[in-house]
């Protein structure tokens, strides 16, 4: 399960574990340890077996892979480590005959982001997903997800999520075989664990900057208060502009700016 | 004291690599570009376990929690002992490593009044492994470690005075900085860089995970601390010349800064009162030392 930190990749896998549990079968949910921000993608893993689980490693050929997030979801290192027709849920607008990661593998998508957002306010695609879960895979009912869910989140919140997966249920569509077959030559390395200077954070972003230049006063709070200097800042002209490799997307500049002249907007997936 | 400095003066110069590893909206990321920025090249930053902030391209060197005042002992001395003066001893320690763990040896440190500059960025727990509680952490704030039940409203006691037990081993300069006034930090750092002896700048840090708020208003959140006066901007000489830096005509209500943040949200009317009464107490004695000009110990 691809995911990035803040979008509750650790959780669904508890909650596909404890769901599995309810209905009698022996699991097992583990996070890849590392250094998780918020924003940083990461991996969580669920083993669902009939005999009891004795492993205690990761998950390295999974049989299914689920993510969470729509750039994620553009990333063929999402499908790389599958079985030969293995399944991959996206996150992501598009339809499962659009999808470009290549291989042998069965492709379905589901438009969480927007579910999350619908039902729940926030961009958290964690439940949003696992109504399709259950129904494209068939291992798990849909009550026993309710129930896990209201498990780790009782009361209104637990109502919200339920609603959430019941949304995804109906909406998923059913897994096609993959239309490319061919890898791409080019890769990227999903992973930026550890401590230190990374190369792209572009893929944190749920949210893009804009900066309108006419309206800009030139107060340099946007750049003052970046934490990430992503913004750089031009005396002759002074105007900023935006370094998008380095922008984690939190929406600082559009929140300090006096004037409106940033605005955040959604990134196409 | 620091001369007040305007943002056409903060030098354009960045001395941190980016994008860092730290969390979207991280106040520490911004406290340690604004201080780095500040200091310019001649620096050895020295870190112990935190969270991860933004990398400078100052030489870094680290250690454990509890040997961050050793550790900077050592390399002022050497730095002594071959001459170079132009080079500076500087720390960029967590709250843990200020507060709690590598207490000890800081208040070594500072009562040999070493030549090192320590600064903290305060968020105000153990933040890097998950939001535990610290003696940094303020009254009634939720944490892993005491969260919020039927026998539980989140933390019992208040924030260690940590600039005041700094200020009364008599260094030459303690101060409190934050993230939501980059002029009034900056200022502090550059001032602080050519002192000698003990100095420290405790910078808060808001925390947009432990702290629970959409990371955007990292800077709405500090500003607000230092305007309700729960986190006071000053500077203490001595241990005796006080100055108090942001005074405005009124305060702001306390739950202007406590509302917006979700670890304070079971907190009620009763225990916000408590809080904004402490907090005005706390204050009062603040503006009267600052009419002195001294603190009285």
């Amino acid at each position: 399960m691809h995911g990035r930190g803040g979008q509750g990749a650790v959780t669904a896998s508890r909650i596909i574990a404890t769901a599995a549990y309810e209905e009698g079968t022996y699991s097992q949910a583990i996070p890849m340890y590392g250094t998780e921000r918020r924003g940083a993608p990461l991996t969580a893993f669920v083993r669902l077996d009939d005999v009891r689980v004795r492993e205690r490693e990761l998950v390295h050929t999974p049989d299914i892979s689920i993510v969470l997030d729509p750039l994620i979801a553009k990333q063929q290192a999402v499908v790389d480590n599958l079985k030969p027709g293995g399944l991959v849920i996206l996150n992501t607008a598009h339809k499962p005959e659009e999808v470009e990661l290549g291989g042998d593998f069965k492709v379905a998508t589901i438009d969480a982001t927007t579910i999350a957002l619908e039902t729940l306010g926030r961009p958290i695609t964690n439940t949003a997903i696992l109504g399709a879960f259950a129904k494209i895979t068939g291992l798990l009912k849909l009550e026993s997800i309710e129930k896990a869910i209201l498990k780790y989140f009782p009361g209104r919140l637990g109502e919200m999520n339920i609603a959430a997966v019941r949304r995804s249920y109906e909406e998923a569509s059913d897994p096609i075989q993959a239309v490319v077959t061919k890898a791409p030559a080019e890769k990227v390395d999903i992973h930026v664990g550890g401590y230190g200077v990374l190369k792209d954070v572009s893929s944190w972003r749920l949210l893009t900057p804009e900066i309108d230049v006419d309206t800009c006063i030139g107060c340099k709070n946007c750049w003052i208060f970046c934490p990430e200097t992503a913004i750089e800042w031009d005396e002759d002209t002074m105007k900023p502009s935006i370094r998008y490799n380095a922008c984690k997307g939190c929406g600082l500049c559009a929140n300090e700016c006096p004037v409106d002249a940033i605005e955040m907007v959604r990134v196409e997936a | 004291m620091s001369e007040r400095i305007t943002r056409a003066q903060i030098p354009l110069s960045e001395m941190t690599i980016t994008p860092g590893s730290a969390c979207q909206g991280c106040g520490a990321a911004l406290a340690a570009r604004l201080a780095f920025k500040a200091l310019g090249p001649n620096v050895i930053r020295h870190g112990i376990p935190c969270c991860p902030d933004s990398v400078t391209k100052t030489p870094r060197t680290g250690t454990v929690f509890e040997g961050g005042g050793a550790l900077l002992t050592g390399t002022s001395r050497g730095l002594k002992a071959i001459g170079r003066d132009d080079v500076k001893a500087v720390a960029f320690y967590g709250d843990g490593g200020t507060y709690d763990i590598g207490f000890q040896g800081l208040s070594a440190a500072a009562e040999r009044n070493e030549d090192v500059l320590v600064l903290t960025k305060d968020n105000e727990a153990y933040m890097n492994t998950g939001n535990q509680r610290s003696s940094a952490t303020p009254k009634y704030s939720m944490t892993s470690t005491t969260p919020v039940g039927p026998k539980s409203r989140g933390k019992p006691r208040h924030k260690k005075n940590v600039p005041f037990i700094f200020a009364a081993h008599y260094v030459p300069y303690v101060a409190t900085a934050s993230v939501g006034f980059p002029e009034d930090l900056i200022a502090k750092v550059t001032y602080a860089k050519d002192l000698k002896g003990f100095r420290m700048i405790i910078i808060q840090a808001p925390c947009p995970v432990g702290w629970r708020y959409d990371p955007a208003k990292t800077i709405e959140v500090a500003r607000s601390g230092v305007q309700t006066g729960l986190w006071p901007l000053y500077e203490i000489e001595d241990g005796q010349n006080f100055k108090l830096n942001y005074k405005p005509k009124e305060l702001k209500p306390v739950s202007e800064y406590l509302s917006p943040q979700r670890r304070f949200r079971h907190m009620t009317e009763d225990e916000t009162a408590e809080i904004q009464e402490d907090t005005t107490t706390k204050w009062d004695t603040l503006t009267r030392a600052d009419e002195l000009g001294r603190l009285i110990i």
